[in-house]
């Protein structure tokens, strides 16, 4: 229930600060740009958009919300409450993961029809802007400042986008095994090629283990840097 | 009793050097205690340990039979906190606000709109919070407290930054609490408010309690029982004290309140600042 809730307080929280108004208009943005694209590059250039539209939506969106949440020193309120630290971050990854996929379907559907396996598609979409989201929220709490965020998302959001080269046909495919984006490029490109299941399942388990080792990351940043001069979260925020 | 300190020890991680000193106190249901001291004394830090934020502690602390260290985010079901920054999401209402609060506790709550009508804030309810003033937001904060019905209250400066008007609301409003069984714990360096609503206070400085006991009790005790009588004698104003005891056969006394225009009289307790002082050889400034 209280996950429901911290879930629906960040949608009221993104609603009430325009985020959404603002992701519409990049999303349209992004359907200009397509339907300029001349056809023989738009399916590339698709994928490459709805790779990097949850990735930078949970990058700089999440790490908005929590320096605005800083800004307004809600934290320090909120965790006086039985909300719990896993409770926080799963609410913004869901909330801003919804967003995404609505955004990619929107641009996808927009531009080139119904995806040819809508379920890979939409995990694909969701899992990619669940990792970006607990990676913002890691970097955003160990900076004070956006423009110390913005430098420091560079830094530690490019090991993720190096499977992209993958697409410019640069490296060797086994060089990305090991990064989770690798996995969001096979499941959103099964909009325009095949995926077999070893493809799938791979995709899925290097995502989801991604998510896990960054879910943690973050939440142990949040002790570190935000909860400061508390120790609450060690025992019984998890 | 509601909150149970023995033995109470406390070094940030990392540091070796104690904030706390052994501190052993109790707090009964249904009281207001006030923490006073000046600012570094330890106060704060042993309300972070009573609310559960520090837990690292010596000794034992006990808040409604629950030892805190061992305490989960259930705990806060059962206790409310008020900082001494009102922080609210900016952008929602006041009732927004409460309802999005209301809404990360399991337990039964309060109508958020009828607290807000309760401390006077029912017409500020859609207002968003940026647009309310400092006593608005404070009295707001207090609602947050308030909402889960906890029998236990935890209010770092309650009236800073308060003008009278609004520090006289805040009072009547921990008043009523108590009155409802409410335990009210309160830190604070303002000696005037601790006087008008703590039952008992405790002194801390360095880290250690220098004293508890009622503001009543150690007024008493440590002032003068004698009355200052001011009176006017034709265009002249003159003082004059006078021993409390046997006061209504003083004939000086009886004589004065006959013959001349008296503009004030006051009984000489000490104050809680002086008594401060007194005891600890620190203001609190």
């Amino acid at each position: 229930m209280r996950l429901l809730a911290a879930f629906l307080n960040d949608v009221r929280f993104q609603w009430r600060h325009r985020f959404y108004f603002v992701y519409l208009l990049v999303c349209s943005l992004y359907l200009l740009l397509l339907h300029a694209i001349p056809a023989a590059y738009k399916e590339t250039v698709t994928v490459l958009l709805t790779f990097s539209d949850p990735s930078a939506l949970g990058l700089i969106f999440a790490g908005g919300i929590v320096l605005l949440e800083k800004d307004q020193g809600i934290h320090v309120s909120l965790f006086v409450t039985p909300l719990r630290l896993r409770e926080y971050l799963l609410g913004k990854s869901a909330s801003l993961a919804l967003l995404s996929t609505m955004a990619a379907w929107a641009i996808h559907g927009l531009s080139l029809g119904m995806p040819a396996a809508p379920a890979l598609f939409t995990v694909g979409v969701a899992l990619t802007s669940t990792l970006c989201t607990l990676l913002s929220i890691g970097i955003v709490v160990r900076t004070q400042s956006v423009n110390g965020f913005l430098l420091l998302t560079q830094l530690y959001a490019l090991p993720l986008a190096l499977p992209l080269l993958r697409l410019f046909e640069i490296g060797h495919p086994a060089w990305y095994a090991i990064l989770p984006t690798n996995g969001s490029l096979l499941l959103i490109g099964s909009v325009y090629r095949s995926v077999t299941i070893m493809e799938t399942v791979y995709s899925i388990a290097i995502l989801w283990a991604g998510n896990v080792i960054v879910y943690f990351w973050a939440k142990r940043s949040i002790e570190r840097h935000l909860l400061s001069g508390t120790e609450r979260g060690k025992s019984d925020r998890c | 009793m509601v909150i149970e300190a023995d033995q109470l020890f406390f070094a940030y991680p990392g540091t070796k050097k104690r904030i706390l000193h052994g501190l052993s106190f109790s707090i009964g249901p249904g009281e207001i205690f006030g923490f006073l001291g000046p600012s570094g004394a330890g106060k704060s830090t042993t309300q972070k340990i009573l609310i559960g934020a520090l837990k690292s502690y010596e000794g034992r602390v006990q808040v409604l039979g629950e030892e805190i260290r061992n305490s989960r985010s259930d705990y806060y079901e059962r206790i409310g906190v008020a900082f001494e920054f009102p922080n609210f999401y900016a952008k929602l209402t006041a009732l927004e606000n409460l309802k999005l609060f209301r809404s990360l506790y399991a337990g039964e709550t309060e109508d958020p709109m009828r607290l807000l009508e309760r401390v006077g804030l029912g017409d500020a309810a859609h207002a968003k919070v940026s647009e309310l003033s400092k006593g608005m937001k404070m009295r707001l904060n207090f609602c947050r407290a308030l909402l889960h019905r906890p029998p236990v209250l935890f209010l770092d400066e309650p009236t800073s930054g308060l003008d009278p008007v609004n520090a006289r609301i805040m009072k009547e409003l921990m008043l009523e609490r108590r009155a409802e069984g409410t335990t009210i714990v309160i830190t604070t360096h303002n000696m005037q408010a601790a006087e008008e609503l703590c039952d008992r206070v405790a002194f801390i400085v360095d880290g250690r309690i220098k004293l508890i006991d009622s503001p009543r009790e150690l007024r008493l005790r440590q002032g003068k029982k004698r009355v200052r009588v001011e009176y006017m004698d034709g265009e002249q104003r003159h003082t004059e004290e006078f021993a409390i005891d046997g006061l209504h056969r003083n004939e000086r006394f009886l004589a004065l309140l006959a013959r001349f225009e008296v503009e004030t009289i006051h009984s000489l307790e000490a104050s809680l600042e002086q008594i401060f002082i007194d005891v600890t050889g620190r203001t609190l400034a």
